[in-house]
Formats: C-alpha cells, structure tokens, sequence
C-alpha cells in the first residue's frame, strides 16, 4: 500500500481514516486549565518504583507528557 | 525529548512522560532509546481519565488502541499549578522539547549551535536562528525560527497598529514545499507617546525576540520515506522601521538566509510501520505489541480479528 497523505499534510503507513491516525477533534479535551494545580496521582515507572507525582517533583518545575505509546 | 534531557535537567525542570504501556516496554524502550527521565505507566489509563485526557475517538472495539490518551504535555511550576500545555491537532505534531522548557522558564532562548544568520546595519543588528533539536526539522516537531533585534539605545521599533506613514514590525518565514509556519509569537510592547502626532505607539527597544514556530508535513520530511536532501534552506523577510523619538529611518526590508538540516523520524520496527521506504526503525517493538494486545484484547479476542479485517478493508479501499 502506498503511504496516504491526511489534510494536515502528515504521511503515515496506515490508511486515512484509520483509528491509529485519527487527527484531534478540535474540541478535543485538553485536561486541567492554566493555573490549576496538576491532580496528584502514584504510577509506577519503568522499573516498577511508585512514584507520586507531586511528592517525586518536589520544588521544582516539570513538564508531564501524555503520548500515545512507546510500542508504536 | 531523549536527546533534550540534559537542558530540562540544567533548567531545573523534571521530566515525566507517561502512557498506557506496560513496565516491561517501558524499561524495554528506555534501556534501547537511552531515556533518562521518568517514564510513568498508566496500563489501565487510570490518570488518563483522571486528567480528563482518554481519547474517545477510539472505542474499545479499536482493539488495543483503546486507552491512549489526546497527546499533550503540561508544564507546572514549583507549586504544581499548570503554567503552560500544548495539545495539538495531530498526533504526529509536538513542540520542540526546547520550548516547553521556554515555557516553564517564560522566556526564549537560542542555543549557541543553533544554525543562524545576521544582518547589521544602521547600528543594528538582527540575528535569525532555528531554535530547538539543534537546530534540525523532523516530521511534525515545531521549532522556533527565534529572530532577535539589537536596537542601539534610543531607537524603537513598532508592533500592530501603526498609524498611516509608519511601518509595524513583520517576520516572515519562507522554506521548501512543505514547511509549515504558525503564526509569530512577540513580546508585549511598551506603549509609547507620540507628541508631534499625539497618539499612543506601540514599541519595542532594547534586545527584542520574535518567535515563528514552523513544523515540516509530509511533502518535505515523512515517515515513509528516506529524506530527500540532507539540508534546506529557510529565507527569513524582516520590514521594519526604526525611529527615535524625533526622527524615523526609512522603513527596511532585510532577508537573512539559513540552511538547517532534516532528521528522520524514529519509527519503531513494526510491520505495521515498514515496507513504505523508511529507514529502518531505532528498535524493535514487536515483542511490546504482542503484550499489549494480548492485554487489551484476550477478554475479546474477536476485536482483534475486527481491527485487522477493517484495516485490510481500508487498505483495499485506498488502493482503488
């Protein structure tokens, strides 16, 4: 199959139009608003420490990412 | 983010990236990636909902695709409370890691190997430089060509709106088919009486930096195939006009060009991902997507079978 160009201009293996490269709605949910503070949450990481956000950041600043997977 | 990890680190910033796959393909992915900041997994999308993120285009008859949230990334203070987040239209669209540390810090910043070019004339002197990912394109990340000014003391220039007879300060970004540019990002200005016109001017004195975020699409970088040239040039227009406050020097246009290099994209070894001319991917994930879909779908093995049928189904239909 020939890679599919989406309306935004991005290449991707799998068809348009497929789930795995559907584009964001645009009233897509975005979380909690500038100047709330971060909900606090325990996950465990990579080496299966538990980590709780808040407690682990400490006093410094940080930046939480949410993506879509490691696997593809 | 990998390669990023030193500059959040000097900037004080902790780093978190978290999804919904289990820790065996996290500990998988940061021993062969090389990632050095936290990778939290969220294998029930727990915190994903929690945060209001789950992406429910997707449904759970998407197979294992169910659970992943809309991407993004927030940035907090030392308190916690979000200063800045970015959400995109397209999975494939990010900032550059650089910026979100711009975010948190609240200011931009260049990096001294970044690709630049300068013009000085008149006393002043303007720079244009790519900002973030050492200054490279790659697929749907967005960097800043960041264009700073150097006015000599005493002079200004002027943001939107100008009175008729004066010229507002205006960057434009042109590159190859292809590139993408967003609109420019400017410091607030000072406002500035004008007693021989009796207005209110809009300025900017001193060291000034505009920011252009701009990203490639697939035209002139893609995921399917081998990049095309090694480097592209970025053509930078800068009109502005620079007065003092009794008198004005001519408006001015000046083009400073750069050549900035293109970066493939890491794509995993995945067969869903190869046979489209790609470089081969950074490491093998297949183990990884037997996991997840052993753990996403074995209450419900026909979704699989659903899944795979409605993507052979689409990849007939655009083949027509």
């Amino acid at each position: 199959m020939k890679a599919e160009r989406d309306e935004l201009g991005f290449d991707a293996p799998a068809p348009v139009g497929h789930p795995v490269r559907a584009s964001l709605p645009a009233d897509a949910p975005t979380g909690p608003a500038i100047g709330d503070r971060l909900p606090n949450f325990s996950l465990p990481d990579a080496f299966g420490r538990v980590v709780n956000f808040h407690e682990d950041r400490g006093q410094s600043k940080a930046a939480l990412v949410f993506y879509r997977s490691a696997v593809w | 983010m990998r390669d990023a990890f030193d500059k959040f680190e000097a900037a004080g910033i902790k780093l978190y990236a978290l999804s919904y796959d289990d820790q065996e393909t996290l500990a998988e992915f940061a021993q062969k990636q090389g990632v050095q900041y936290k990778l939290l997994s969220d294998t029930d999308s727990r915190v994903i909902k929690q945060y209001g993120l789950l992406n429910e285009q997707l449904s759970k008859k998407d197979a294992f695709l169910y659970g992943i949230p809309y991407p993004g990334v927030f940035v907090c203070d030392e308190d916690g409370t979000v200063i800045s987040k970015f959400f995109h239209d397209s999975y494939k669209k990010r900032e550059s890691p650089e910026m979100l540390i711009d975010a948190a810090l609240g200011r931009i910043t260049i990096d001294e190997t970044a690709p630049r070019a300068e013009s000085s004339d008149d006393g002043i002197r303007i720079t244009a430089a790519l900002h973030g990912g050492n200054g490279s394109l790659r697929q749907g990340i967005v960097r800043q060509l960041v264009t700073t000014f150097e006015l000599p003391e005493g002079l200004h220039i002027y943001g939107e709106p100008v009175p008729q007879g004066l010229t507002a300060t205006e960057i434009k970004v042109e590159g190859p088919a292809g590139l993408v540019t967003l609109p420019m990002e400017a410091p607030s200005t000072a406002p500035l009486r004008s007693k021989t016109l009796d207005i209110d001017l809009n300025v900017w004195s001193g060291t000034v930096r505009f920011a252009t975020p701009l990203y490639p699409v697939g035209e002139l970088v893609s995921e399917c195939r081998p990049i095309d040239e090694r480097e592209v040039e970025l053509s930078v227009h800068v009109t502005f006009q620079a007065c003092t406050d009794e008198t004005c020097l001519l408006p001015q246009t000046r083009i400073l060009t750069l050549r900035v290099e293109l970066e493939e994209v890491d794509v995993p070894n995945l067969p869903i991902h190869t046979g489209h001319g790609q470089r081969e991917g950074n490491y093998d994930s297949t183990p990884a997507m037997k996991r997840l879909v052993w753990r996403k779908v074995r209450k419900n093995p026909l979704r699989l079978l659903q899944f795979i049928w409605n993507r052979k189904r689409m990849e007939r239909r655009s083949k027509r």
